[in-house]
């Protein structure tokens, strides 16, 4: 419901009368002019206007739209974004420290991910720890300005050199770490244990000559436990310098902000530059997008009952160069292999990018791509479930689209 | 002489464990470290393992891959490997040490190719798929080119210079099955430590508390804060009706806003 209900000026007789009174001659006079009112009852709601403000339809039946501002009538707030401004979350500053946790991000390609908040919040368990007395600070660690790491729940950031967000440069990021952990003398040390973070986390303990406690599972101030032994017996330890901290095991958080200070050291910058790394000529090769498994493909190029010109399709996924996959219908009608079908009977997959050719969406469908971050479908109905999925929806014939779009590739290809 | 690069070759074999039923197997990727050796081709291949002499018969499943001798260093139950293995290593000299990703059994940390590398002062490169010499074309002699496995199935290519220690990835080539003839007739060669290393017992995993692994719950994404309505929506929703829609667009006004979305999204250059 909206906060700011419509006020409605109600006659109140009796207040005006008083202000009319005169009280100074013998008896109490009435003035002829009414006094302007002077107070409006604040609290009183006026339902009639709110539901005027609410209504986006009249016909065939009115409709109610509950979440729209009701100050502003007629502007239709974008469905689905609360309206009601978001309580400002209060700023929290630990000015000084009783220790640190420093927490080394890993930001691949620059943006902060899921894993990466995930360890924020791991090491915002230590460092407000109730049973170490708290007041600890988190320090992030990582390339990029920390502005985007203070609603993580980071106090200070220390930014690595904008190079390393592209490259492979695991030697200089562990160096940097090192000398970070001698500036600081934090009390420990999380990395995500993704397969760069908990590279360079081994890479530093080895250094170090510390004991690794990798793929943490549950951490208290006194306690963190892990899988060990192939995954059949849990390990318990209180926690240790170095830590690297399993996918998917702390909530991130969120409803907090902190200042993510920036702290200037040169330290790791200079100790990472002195290396002389020996792996070097890191490229990414090109794979084979039909090659990879579904599971772990990241651009889905995906077809449906709607698809018949299976020609185009197979040149849109090589200009693409998408992994191909379909619906249900086109499995079981033998175009694509049974492998390469995507829901609840078949993958589920985790792709960033899922481009749907007309393809319904059941339930069994959209099953398999709930992780999905971006969904674009092209369907000739309006109404299908795909097309309300979707982040791009194209009302459109999938046989006209998909040769215009190889069109389309190849001519800003060759220019 | 590229070939040099990579001829002399040592690979550190563990003894895995079945995840299911619990028997002493060869590590999954272990194997396929020796089947990367085996590959290779080299002049000198030597196949180590460190640990109690009783448990040597798990052994010979990597003797019936071909290898004849498999070298085991005697230590006595619960002691660190790390130290005798690098003592070991360093008379050997190998030009490249391959090992498994992490240990099926014990602690399993993945830090021993690490703590080896240290101590042979060699390059270090995880998840390795590829190894080979460099192509002519690279002038630099004694470089190894490799291939790394990325998430997602994607590869990276990597030179390096000088010794280097490997870790196999498990989408690497797999591992030959193991014969049962050669796995009979294959040596396996106990071998004392070197007097100087001292053998210490791990202190870290007696202080450690193990009991058994139960699964934990999944991880919701709760959303905290907003009102009782903004929370119901965002566990119960799907995201819909955000997007953008074009009704019938020419198909290509339609391929354009497609080829702009996916070039925002970064899928296309
Ligand atoms: C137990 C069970 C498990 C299942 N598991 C799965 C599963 O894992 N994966 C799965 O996908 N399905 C699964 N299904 C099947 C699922 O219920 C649907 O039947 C199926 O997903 C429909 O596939 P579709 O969208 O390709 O076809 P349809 O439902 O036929 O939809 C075709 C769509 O294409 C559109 N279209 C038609 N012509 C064109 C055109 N020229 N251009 C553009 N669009 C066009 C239509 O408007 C329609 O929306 C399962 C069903 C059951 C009962």
């Amino acid at each position: 419901m909206s906060n700011s209900p419509i006020i409605r000026r109600r006659v109140d007789p009796r207040a005006e009368r008083a202000a009319r009174t005169v009280l100074t001659g013998p008896r109490p006079r009435l003035l002829r002019q009414p006094v302007a009112p002077t107070t409006i009852n604040e609290r009183r709601r006026d339902p009639r206007a709110l539901r005027t403000a609410a209504l986006v339809q009249h016909l065939p039946r009115p409709r109610y739209d509950w979440t729209r501002d009701a100050a502003s009538p007629g502007t239709a707030a974008p469905a689905g974004v609360a309206v009601t401004a978001a309580p400002a979350i209060p700023l929290r500053v630990i000015a000084e420290p009783a220790y640190l946790v420093l927490a080394m991000l890993d930001r691949p390609g620059g943006e902060v991910s899921e894993h990466d908040r995930q360890v924020i919040a791991a090491a915002r368990l230590l460092a407000d720890g109730a049973d170490a007395g708290g007041g600890g600070a988190v320090v992030t660690v990582a390339t990029g300005s920390g502005a985007a790491l203070a609603e993580a729940g980071s106090d200070r950031h220390v930014a690595l050199p904008e190079g390393w967000a592209d490259d492979y440069v695991p030697e200089r990021r562990a160096a940097a770490a090192s000398a970070l952990m001698a500036a600081l003398s934090p009390r420990h040390i999380l990395f995500p244990d993704s397969p760069d973070g908990a590279d360079v986390a081994r890479r530093v303990a080895a250094a170090a000559g510390e004991r690794l406690f990798t793929g943490v599972q549950s951490l208290s101030p006194d306690r963190a436990t892990r899988q060990s032994s192939g995954g059949s017996l849990e390990t318990g330890h209180r926690p240790t310098r170095l830590m690297t901290v399993a996918a998917d095991a702390f909530a991130p958080l969120d409803g907090v902000r902190h200042e993510a200070r920036p702290l200037d050291l040169a330290t790791p910058m200079v100790a990472g530059e002195e290396v002389l790394p020996r792996l070097g000529g890191a490229r990414r090769l090109a794979v084979d997008p039909d090659a990879l498994a579904l599971s772990e493909a990241d651009f889905i190029l995906s077809a449906g009952n709607g698809v018949t010109d299976w020609q185009s399709f197979a040149e849109l996924g090589e200009a693409l160069g998408a992994t191909r996959a379909g619906s249900r219908v086109v499995c079981d009608a033998g175009h694509l292999p049974r492998e390469r079908q995507v829901g609840a009977s078949g993958t589920v997959v985790s792709a960033r990018c899922y481009l749907a050719f007309g393809i319904a969406g059941a339930p069994q469908h959209l099953q398999g791509i709930t992780g999905v971050k971006h969904v674009i479908a092209i369907n000739t109905d309006l109404h299908a479930e795909m097309i309300k999925r979707a982040d791009l929806s194209i009302v459109a014939d999938a046989q006209d689209v998909m040769p215009a779009l190889i069109r389309l590739i190849r001519e800003r290809r060759n220019d | 002489m590229t070939e040099a690069v990579l001829s002399n070759v040592a690979v550190l074999l563990s003894i895995g464990r079945h995840p299911v039923s619990g028997r002493a197997r060869r590590g999954a990727t272990d194997a396929q470290a020796l089947e990367m050796a085996l590959a290779l081709r080299p002049r000198r291949l030597t196949a180590i393992h460190a640990g109690p002499a009783a448990d040597a018969d798990a052994l010979r499943a990597y003797l019936g891959m071909g290898l004849e001798r498999l070298t085991v260093l005697v230590l006595p139950d619960g002691a660190d490997p790390v130290e005798a293995l690098i003592a070991h290593l360093r008379r050997l000299a190998p030009s490249l040490v391959l090992t498994g990703r992490q240990a099926e059994d014990g602690e399993g940390s993945g830090m021993l190719p690490y703590l080896i590398a240290r101590g042979l002062d060699a390059a270090m490169v995880p998840d390795v798929v590829r190894v080979g010499p460099a192509d002519a074309s690279d002038a630099t002699p004694g470089k190894a080119a490799i291939v790394q496995a990325l998430p997602r199935g994607q590869r990276r290519a990597l030179t390096v210079s000088g010794r280097l220690v490997a870790t196999v990835h498990p989408s690497a080539p797999p591992a030959r099955a193991s014969a049962f003839g050669p796995a009979r007739r294959g040596v396996i060669e106990p071998v004392a430590v070197p007097v100087t290393v001292e053998v210490t017992a791990d202190l870290f995993l007696s202080e450690c508390e193990h009991r058994p692994w139960r699964p934990k719950p999944k991880l919701m994404r709760v959303k905290r804060g907003g009102s009782a309505l903004d929370r119901l929506r965002a566990a119960t929703e799907s995201k819909s009706g955000k997007g953008q829609l074009l009704v019938n667009p020419t198909a290509e006004a339609g391929a354009l806003a497609i080829y702009d979305s996916l070039v925002e999204q970064g899928m296309l250059p």
